[in-house]
């Protein structure tokens, strides 16, 4: 009796033993990296990753890096924002640190990789994905080399241990050739549209061109330029929008029909446009004095960029609206636009004025006076009248960059881009070497990985 | 007998020192007995106290029960007493025999009194895994802290209860915070991993000891799942810390095992007991401001020396809260500890039954604790249940079920860290100025870039509800006579909700609020089933035997959201919200473990011991491949104390030497690390994502921990010194660590194993019985050293030498854990051309330091201050650590004096940077009236400078904030006073006692921030002081009844 009673309780017990199974658990809430990528909803989903990673890059820094060294803005507070505007620059900046962009690019690796294994060769919607990742790795390449100048040079995703992980430094002309690469591929296979607000937020074969001739104008190929700028002028997706209340929704309420690419957020995932601009008397930025002395009277645009009855305005409303108070709720919800057609029909022009011949130049000239009278201003009739107020063609269309796409994290490259950084900021902020114009790498990189040397300048 | 023999020879001196006690007592009685002039009739009574042999005991203390009167046996064992009460009752005592009492009705004449010999303490029971083992025979490293030294101290927390009790323990309070959590850490950091902390068992249950805390803003600490437990209802500690004792539970022993046993019922009357205390608490010390003048001072300072450090023209214009005082908003003069710092009150009520007959035993008890904190707001409320059974089946099964319930609800408030929302920082370096009301007297919480801190505490909500239950169930089996079956079936189920809420009162956006809320559940399942066999063979070769077989499974789910845009800031809950967001809070996680031990064990006649232990445990963590690991140890002891050589040594009662080998393990990494992870919620505006989170590593095993350890054990003078001596080596190979690797990979760290750290030291833990009889002293003194280093770190991850941990640590082969590392603080430049070698911030084109500037060592001589120049700059690591325990009684006195203390580690005191570091318009303490303010002062205090240039402060790790943290400290005094039975029993009672408590009285220390009991945050990062909620000074009254 008493040996089956213990035998029942050997059984019971032992009834609660599973076999080993019991030590084989898969993430319930993830994938492991074995189990991703393997169908049509992992690839879409591997490169919406992609830009949940651009949403992170420029929520704060597209400022910092585009306008926080350059002769736009001031600034009130103590921190980046000053360090970058005294061009004191340390290996201890946020803005120095680029792990975010590698983020973005070892997602996109991820994708490229991976993504041509779950569709046919050849496959239209599998080559519009990986279309989309090559966009995106190579807007995050061509802001590396424009901000660090040599950067490593890394296109397969990270799988193990095992792979190279302390990489050096590879020279900016052969990353910029690959963001060449990578946008010709985008601009051939990523679709001509989406047919809904996601032309604006996501890469479309357009928007492909518009980086294209971004990456053209800072590697001077004007040629090149304005081929591709061409096709973007031409794309039925992009017209410019006629009145200023719709010039200003270009900003407070995004996917316009002016915009070309923009990085999405919306009142959850939301970005700092608040805080660099417009958070009452503690924004980061705010217009400089030369930036309020510099526009022509009569443009129309500026009211909606800050409030022009203050001498020394508290806000830059272009983003967060027109007339916004310090005690708004208003969530950073606003998309940060990177290239728009304005934006794109300037640069063309500047290339056209590049290549010279009076055809060009009138071109150009026309391209200029569209944006000009737009904004109320009068039409240059000639070349000349436009030299005659901003000393050359080349000038006046950069002053109008530096208007039109004030605060949208242009002037800074645009000053590099044409060599105009160092004549510009020196009476501001004594930048007087050429080699201080790309940033230092960050202190955290370095610590990481002994075979990065610093930047000339910053060692 | 032996111990008896030798007892009689020291009977003189015990005699000596009794009778000393005894008679000063006495003395007293008979002039009061003078005094009161009373003529009472006494009765004379004499005899002999003998023990069970029949030998006579001299030196045993006759008193008579409730009054002073009272003598000692002369050698013969002989006594001579005159009794004042008829019906009075003697009591007779001795070390190391049970007292015995006698009533006395009448004169007697030869009285014979047989005492008993008490079971030695060396006979009392010690917890082990699996099993129970005789003091004597433990040949391992187990230190027990029994329910005596936790019954009169009102700790809230068990690891409270360990702090300065054990050798070789460290216990650090990560803050002062109500139900807030300690570190403790045994034998020395031996991980690199955050899994420092030791394995909990409760009655035999694994249970969750991590935080589960999802929400814990700024505290990266979060709660202490022990403090769900009731600590009376503690009946003793184990911590066991030697590879032999802990190797049984293998896996997750490697920062030792701590077993806590709870009171279970026993035969005979029932005894209730209710315990019932009130405490106050108050800031330990408060820390210097400067005061409106002053502050405006300084502000005004930073302007002009940021003028004349860019030779402006014209002068800037201070901010108008410098300048304006009469500014209603701005006219004010508050030092906002005052206001934010209370005296707080607490209470507690338990009550416990315990009882029970040959087939049934019980332990009932439930208590509620309601304690406020001394920030403002603060609250914790908790109400533990508890029932322990054990039932007699049949003759041949016994049965048992344990089952507590805890219901916790802490009312938090961000106290540490330096956030916006950090209080004990912007309590700090809040401007004095700041007015608290609008003229119209409604309050101001949100101002000039700050929130109140007022505000934050009062407005804003962060509450903590916890429910847990743990429940237990054992069979036991004998199936045969020396051979028993246990199985045991557990379950450890916490649910936390957490809520959040920022109040539009306390934001700048008029509107704006926000909430949160996280409900977590963690369930543990285990089960156990083991085999036992004990016999003994030919009365001298004692043999044990266990095998065993057990698993375990966790799952912890998380569900959440978050709000924004509240419709009001009334409704708090998330349905109220207008924008709902934070999907990717939503998840489940999984772990299990399997596993195989077994033990021999082997005495011959007690003298020799033996025991082997071995386990296998799988895991579901690791690389396919590498998921089993084994975990082997070894131990032998000799009872040198028995051997005919020490027959002559009278003072040695017993005497042991212990010596131990073992292998224990350490999992404790994320679930899924070796799979790598494709993370959800990496989402693009309303399009779901996916992204990679964390690389594969397949090849991930275990780490091992070896540890040696020899000890020794002596009993002298009859059991009145008890010392133990161990000393021990630690080498943890292939540690499990998130090694930080370049973002290029997109990643910031893959988990491998890497590397080797040695941890060695001495413990020591000495008790003696100064003092016996009436009059009774008794001392534990504890003292553990503990000297940790890394051994070696594999080349291609570190950086000049060294690899970064956090931000003030490094890790170095040839250093410890815990090493600070920065620039040094040399002084401050008194003139411009102090700087003679022109040494710049940063780079060659740089600044260069001028006048007021700090002299930074410029360690490399290259003239810039850069990373090249950092050097270690301090240690975490104390160099000894324990505590020293004073039980004196006399008669219904008793009185505890507990100090417990920490010598030689330094604290980085992040608090004091912040309350220095004259940043925008912060307070700071009253060191900077000293500071720099022309050329040619001689200071160690900078010169505030706004927007600072060289940027001196920012980010700068330096040795001007590490400080000494040694302390010593006056943890506990307890004075309790018991009732007399005759009194009790009267108000129909068992007993009664009153007592008072004093905790964290005085501390002796040179650090100069709040407290040097600091925030550990991980085992990695020790010995920062980042501002955590400050400790305070507790009084409590408290009661015990018997029934």
């Amino acid at each position: 009796m008493k040996i089956t009673k213990f035998i029942f309780i050997m059984i019971f017990s032992l009834s609660v033993i599973s076999c080993s199974d019991l030590l084989d658990k898969e993430p319930v809430s993830s994938f492991s990296a074995d189990g991703f990528y393997k169908t049509t909803s992992d690839a879409q989903a591997g490169v919406y990753g992609i830009y949940d990673a651009a949403q992170s890059v420029f929520r704060t820094n597209f400022a910092y890096w585009g306008e926080g060294r350059a002769d736009n803005v001031k600034t009130a507070q103590s921190g980046e924002g000053l360090m970058l505007l005294q061009n004191n620059l340390d290996e201890s900046l946020a803005s120095a640190y680029w792990g975010s962009l590698y983020d973005m690019i070892n997602r996109a690796n991820y994708a490229i990789k991976y993504i041509p294994n779950i569709y046919k060769e050849g496959d239209a919607a599998g080559n519009q994905l990986v279309g989309e990742a090559r966009a995106l790795r190579a807007l995050a390449y061509f802001y590396l080399a424009r901000i660090w100048g040599d950067v490593p040079l890394i296109t397969e995703p990270y799988l193990s241990i095992e792979q190279d992980i302390l990489v050096t430094r590879t020279s900016k002309e052969t990353v910029l050739d690959l963001v060449e690469e990578d946008l010709k591929f985008a601009a051939q296979n990523c679709r001509d549209k989406f047919g809904n607000d996601r032309d604006r937020i996501m890469f479309t074969k357009g928007s492909a061109n518009a980086l294209l001739t971004h990456v053209y104008m800072w590697r001077h190929k004007y040629d090149e330029a304005l081929t591709t700028s061409n096709l973007v002028l031409n794309n039925s997706l992009y017209s410019l929008v006629t009145t200023m209340d719709d010039w200003g929704k270009i900003f407070t309420n995004s996917y316009s029909k002016e915009s070309i690419f923009e990085v999405g957020y919306n009142e959850k995932e939301t970005n700092s446009l608040r805080v660099l601009y417009a958070i009452g008397s503690y924004a980061i930025f705010t217009p400089s004095e030369k930036f309020k002395a510099s526009y022509e009277a009569g443009d129309k645009r500026i009211e909606y960029v800050y409030d022009v009855t203050l001498a020394d305005p508290k806000a830059i409303w272009k983003y967060l609206g027109k007339g916004l108070s310090d005690e708004d709720p208003t969530p950073s919800k606003q998309n940060i636009v990177l290239m728009r057609l304005a934006d794109i029909m300037l640069l063309r022009a500047e290339a056209l004025n590049k290549k010279g011949g009076a055809q060009n130049q009138t071109e150009a000239l026309g391209l200029l006076n569209r944006i000009r009278t737009r904004a109320g201003l009068p039409a240059f009739a000639t070349v000349g009248d436009a030299s005659t107020m901003y000393g050359d063609l080349e000038s006046a269309i950069l002053h109008e960059r530096s208007i039109e796409l004030c605060f949208e994290g242009h002037r800074w490259f645009d000053l590099v881009r044409t060599g105009k950084a160092i004549s510009t900021m020196q009476p501001i902020n004594g930048l007087s070497d050429e080699r201080n114009l790309v940033w230092p790498i960050s202190i955290t990189s370095l610590r990481k990985n002994p075979n990065l040397v610093q930047n000339e300048y910053y060692k | 007998m032996k111990v008896l023999k030798t007892l009689k020879k020291y009977s003189l001196f015990l005699m000596l020192l009794t009778f000393y006690s005894v008679n000063a007592a006495s003395n007293t009685a008979y002039e009061m007995y003078l005094s009161t002039g009373i003529n009472q009739q006494e009765i004379p009574v004499s005899g002999t106290v003998s023990d069970e042999t029949g030998q006579p005991i001299p030196g045993a203390a006759v008193v008579e029960v409730g009054t002073n009167n009272g003598v000692v046996t002369d050698v013969d064992g002989k006594f001579t007493i005159n009794v004042r009460n008829r019906g009075a009752r003697l009591e007779i005592s001795f070390l190391g025999y049970k007292k015995s009492e006698v009533t006395i009705n009448g004169p007697q004449r030869n009285l014979q009194i047989t005492l008993a010999e008490e079971v030695s303490k060396l006979d009392e029971l010690v917890v082990i895994g699996y099993g129970s083992m005789k003091k004597r025979d433990i040949s391992g490293s187990i230190a027990t802290i029994d329910n005596e030294s936790l019954e009169n101290t009102p700790v809230k927390n068990v690891m409270s209860a360990l702090q300065g009790r054990a050798s070789g323990v460290q216990v650090v309070s990560n803050s002062g915070a109500p139900g807030d959590g300690m570190s403790v850490t045994v034998r020395g950091q031996s991980t690199l991993n955050s899994g420092n902390e030791p394995l909990y068992v409760i009655d035999g249950v694994p249970v969750q000891s991590n935080s589960i805390s999802q929400l814990n803003g700024w505290e990266s600490h979060g709660l202490n799942p022990l403090a769900d437990i009731n600590p009376q209802d503690i009946e003793s500690i184990e911590i066991l810390k030697d590879g032999s004792s802990t190797a049984i539970y293998g896996s997750r022993a490697a920062n030792g095992v701590i077993l806590i046993t709870t009171k279970r019922g026993r035969e005979g009357k029932p005894q209730i007991n209710v315990n019932l205390y009130t405490g106050v608490s108050k800031l330990t010390r408060k820390l210097s401001v400067l005061n409106a003048a002053q502050w405006r001072d300084i502000i005004i300072d930073t302007y002009k020396n940021l003028d004349a450090y860019n030779n402006a023209t014209t002068p800037s214009e201070p901010h108008w809260t410098a300048i304006d005082s009469l500014n209603p908003m701005n006219n004010g003069d508050v030092d906002w500890q005052d206001i934010m710092y209370r005296t707080a009150y607490q209470k507690q009520a338990s009550i416990s039954i315990i009882g029970g007959n040959q087939t049934a035993k019980y332990s009932l008890s439930s208590s509620i604790l309601d304690q406020d904190g001394i920030i403002l707001a603060s609250n914790y409320k908790r109400i533990t249940s508890r029932l322990n059974t054990d039932f007699r089946i049949t003759d041949r099964i016994n049965a048992g079920y344990s089952v507590s319930y805890t219901h916790g609800k802490n009312n938090r408030i961000n106290a540490g860290g330096t956030g916006n929302n950090s209080l004990v920082q912007s309590i700090l370096v809040r401007p004095p100025v700041y007015s608290l009301t609008y003229p119209d007297g409604s309050p101001i919480y949100y101002f000039n870039g700050k929130r109140n801190p007022v505000g934050l505490a009062v407005e804003a909500t962060h509450l903590n509800t916890t429910n847990r239950i743990i429940g237990n169930q054992y069979i036991d089996f004998e199936i045969l006579k020396d051979l028993r079956f246990k199985t045991n079936i557990s379950l450890d189920y916490i649910t936390m909700k957490e809520d959040e809420f920022y109040p539009t009162t306390i934001d700048y956006r008029a509107g704006y609020n926000s909430g949160a809320v996280r409900a977590t559940n963690n369930l543990t399942w285990a089960n156990e089933n083991y085999l036992t066999y004990n016999k003994t063979f030919n009365e001298v070769h004692n043999v044990s035997l266990l095998g065993g077989f057990s698993q375990q499974a966790w799952k912890l789910e998380t569900t959440g959201l978050n709000g924004q845009f509240f419709a009001s800031d009334n409704i708090r809950t998330l349905n109220g919200a207008g924008t709902i967001f934070g999907q990717d809070v939503n998840t489940t996680v999984e772990h299990s473990l399997m596993s195989v031990f077994g033990r021999v064990s082997y005495d011959f006649m007690g003298k020799y011991l033996f025991q082997a232990n071995m386990r296998a445990d799988g895991s579901s963590r690791f690389g396919k491949e590498k998921k089993w690991g084994y975990f082997p140890s070894a131990s032998l002891a000799w009872r040198f104390s028995d051997e005919k050589l020490f027959d002559n040594l009278n003072a040695l009662e017993d005497g042991k030497i212990r010596l131990s080998v073992g292998q224990t393990g350490n999992e404790s990494i994320g679930n899924y690390v070796s799979q790598g992870e494709f993370s959800l919620g990496a989402n693009y505006l309303d399009y779901s994502g996916a992204a990679p989170t964390a690389m594969p590593n397949y090849n991930l095993s275990w780490e091992t921990t070896t540890q040696y350890n020899a000890g020794i054990d002596l009993s002298l003078f009859a059991g009145r010194v008890y010392l133990t001596a161990d000393a021990y080596l630690k080498r943890t190979t292939n540690l499990l660590f998130n090694v930080p690797i370049p973002e290029t990979t997109g990643f910031d760290f893959i988990t491998q194993n890497i590397g080797e750290i040695q941890n060695k030291g001495l413990e020591f833990a000495l008790t003696t019985h100064n003092i016996t009889g009436k009059f009774n002293w008794t001392t534990n003194f504890n003292i553990g050293m503990n000297r940790n280093k890394i051994v070696s770190l594999p080349e291609n991850i570190l950086t000049n030498g060294y690899l970064q941990n956090g931000t003030y640590h490094i890790l170095k082969v040839g250093e410890s854990i815990g090493t600070f590392y920065g620039w040094k603080f040399l002084g401050v430049y008194s003139r411009d051309e102090d700087n003679v070698n022109q040494v710049k911030y940063g780079s060659a084109n740089g600044k260069v330091f001028r006048g007021g500037d700090p002299i930074w060592d410029d360690l490399n001589g290259d003239k810039i201050i850069d990373d090249q120049d950092k050097q270690i700059i301090g240690n975490a690591q104390p160099k000894f650590t324990g505590g020293l325990n004073n039980d004196f009684s006399y008669k219904n006195f008793s009185l505890n004096v507990f100090f417990q203390f920490s010598y030689g580690n330094d604290i980085y005191s992040n608090l004091n940077m912040m309350r220095n570091w004259v940043f925008a318009y912060n307070n700071v303490s009253t060191d900077a009236l000293n500071r720099w303010r022309k050329p040619g002062d001689i200071t160690d205090f900078p010169r505030p400078i706004r927007n600072d240039p060289l940027r001196n402060e920012y980010l700068r790790v330096s040795d001007r904030w590490v400080e000494d943290g040694s302390y010593v400290r006056l943890k506990n005094i307890t004075l309790a006073y018991n009732l007399p039975a005759k009194m009790a029993n009267k108000i129909f009672l068992e007993g009664l006692q009153f007592y008072v408590t004093g905790e964290n009285l005085v501390t002796w220390t040179h650090y100069t921030a709040y407290d040097p009991e600091v925030s550990s945050y991980s085992g990695l990062q020790i010995g920062v002081d980042d501002g955590s909620y400050p400790q305070s000074r507790t009084f409590v009254f408290g009661l015990n009844i018997k029934f």
